[in-house]
């Protein structure tokens, strides 16, 4: 085994939570609001309906192979050399979505906060406090997160105290505008929600595996929720034309508190809440990357990899996008379609059939 | 750019010094060889970034290939 950790279900929902939940309130308004307008709440319950079956997919796979991570049940299911493949592509998609992720999280620093800091500087930050969570292990990381998460709950504080600047009739007319733009707007959530497809590098390190179906479940629901909330936010206070122009509408929003003229300039709260997600989201990414790739190459630890993936990381995420309009383009058509369909869904769902077809895995074999 | 060149070399030797040597000892060759490989990949990634040359953009291919999914999403 390589990692000799075990965590409880109520970190396992923390850890995704913090995995999905920071770019996700950042980035998904502005790119939902723009196609689904004042109806992108209702892009979100798409969104979560293709969510947790994603979920469900997921688990259903990974309770079949107990003990087995994603990258040692592909090679049962499909063989040596298909199996390597496939997961030469996952340590792939694990890499590159890290990459955005530390792109996303140096891009907001560096253009809402300290724009006169080099990006690389944040992204080489992120990446150095990662490699050393990630260095000690999921035990380490999970309970970092259990100790750090109440940040998220600052933010549902925050969110309450801008209720008066909020008018609910900038959700009406509700469905004006047609059930495609709806569904177009669903993309980008279900592609930051079908991240717990992650989920399967961790479910054999659960202490009690046979809850794996409700952590999943009620981690996409949490997040779902707080998602819902966050485009809210902004969609209420700006309405539906405002929010879609900015690029980070949830964030403008809380600028506006003020309550009495006393207390204001709350976003740093959520600055707050970001830089410690982040910080997770790209721990979780990063560990799912250097552990899969130990066992794809059948090593026998995974911490020497550690650092190169850093290096890798921190280079390809600079190397990726020229700048943040071409950053968000991408995160908005190009990214839902190629997380959601291929890695998400598409190869999970080939991977249950084939195990089911030729009788891999399941419970005459535990 | 010097500075940068420099500071860049340091930090492979000091990964270089932190890891090898506990491999070497524990005769884990297996991870050695990949612990190799994975760093050779980042001083590709890394170098020509801060010489200033152009490398090829792995993201245009994924857009090449998604293009015909992503134009419905405009």
């Amino acid at each position: 085994m390589l990692e000799k950790g075990k965590i409880n279900s109520l970190q396992a929902i923390l850890l995704m939570i913090s995995m999905i939940l920071p770019t996700a309130v950042l980035s998904v308004p502005a790119i939902t609001v723009k196609s689904a307008r004042q109806d992108a709440w209702l892009s979100i319950i798409v969104a979560t309906v293709v969510g947790l079956l994603i979920a469900w997919l997921v688990v259903t796979l990974s309770l079949r192979f107990p003990g087995k991570t994603l990258f040692e049940y592909v090679e049962e299911i499909l063989g040596k050399i298909p199996g390597k493949i496939v997961s030469f592509f996952y340590i792939w998609w694990f890499l590159h979505m890290n990459a955005l992720v530390i792109r996303e999280y140096g891009v907001f620093l560096a253009t809402a906060i300290m724009p006169d800091t080099p990006i690389s500087v944040f992204h080489i930050v992120v990446v150095v406090v990662a490699a050393y969570a990630v260095r000690n292990g999921l035990e380490v990381l999970s309970r970092a997160n259990q100790l750090l998460i109440p940040t998220t709950v600052l933010l549902a504080t925050v969110f309450i105290l801008s209720t008066g600047n909020m008018k609910l009739s900038r959700m009406l007319p509700v469905i004006d505008t047609g059930l495609l733009p709806i569904i177009k707007g669903a993309a980008a959530p279900a592609s930051w929600l079908g991240e717990i497809v992650t989920f399967a590098m961790i479910i054999p390190y659960l202490n009690r595996p046979r809850e794996a179906h409700r952590v999943a479940a009620l981690s996409v629901l949490l997040v779902s929720f707080f998602l819902t909330a966050s485009i809210l936010e902004a969609l209420l206070i700006f309405g539906p034309n405002l929010t879609g122009a900015w690029i980070f509408p949830v964030f403008n929003a809380v600028r506006l508190i003020s309550v009495d003229n006393s207390l204001g300039r709350l976003e740093i709260i959520i600055v707050l809440a970001w830089v410690l997600g982040g910080f997770f989201k790209v721990g979780v990414f990063y560990y799912a990357a250097v552990l899969g790739s130990a066992q794809w190459l059948e090593l026998k630890d995974y911490r020497p990899l550690v650092l190169p993936v850093g290096i890798i990381l921190v280079a390809l995420s600079i190397l990726i996008h020229e700048g943040i309009v071409d950053l968000f383009d991408f995160l908005a058509r190009v990214w839902p379609p190629y997380a959601l369909i291929v890695f998400e869904a598409g190869i999970p769902l080939v991977l249950l059939l084939v195990a089911l077809v030729r009788g891999k895995g399941g419970r005459k074999n535990a | 750019m010097r500075t940068m060149i420099a500071l860049l070399l340091l930090l492979f030797i000091g990964i270089i010094l932190l890891e090898v040597p506990a491999l070497i000892k524990k005769k884990m060759w297996r991870e050695l060889v990949a612990f190799s490989v994975y760093l050779l990949a980042g001083m590709a990634l890394s170098i020509p970034q801060v010489l200033g040359v152009k490398l090829p953009n792995p993201t245009k291919v994924i857009e090449v290939v998604f293009k015909p999914i992503s134009e419905l999403l405009k």
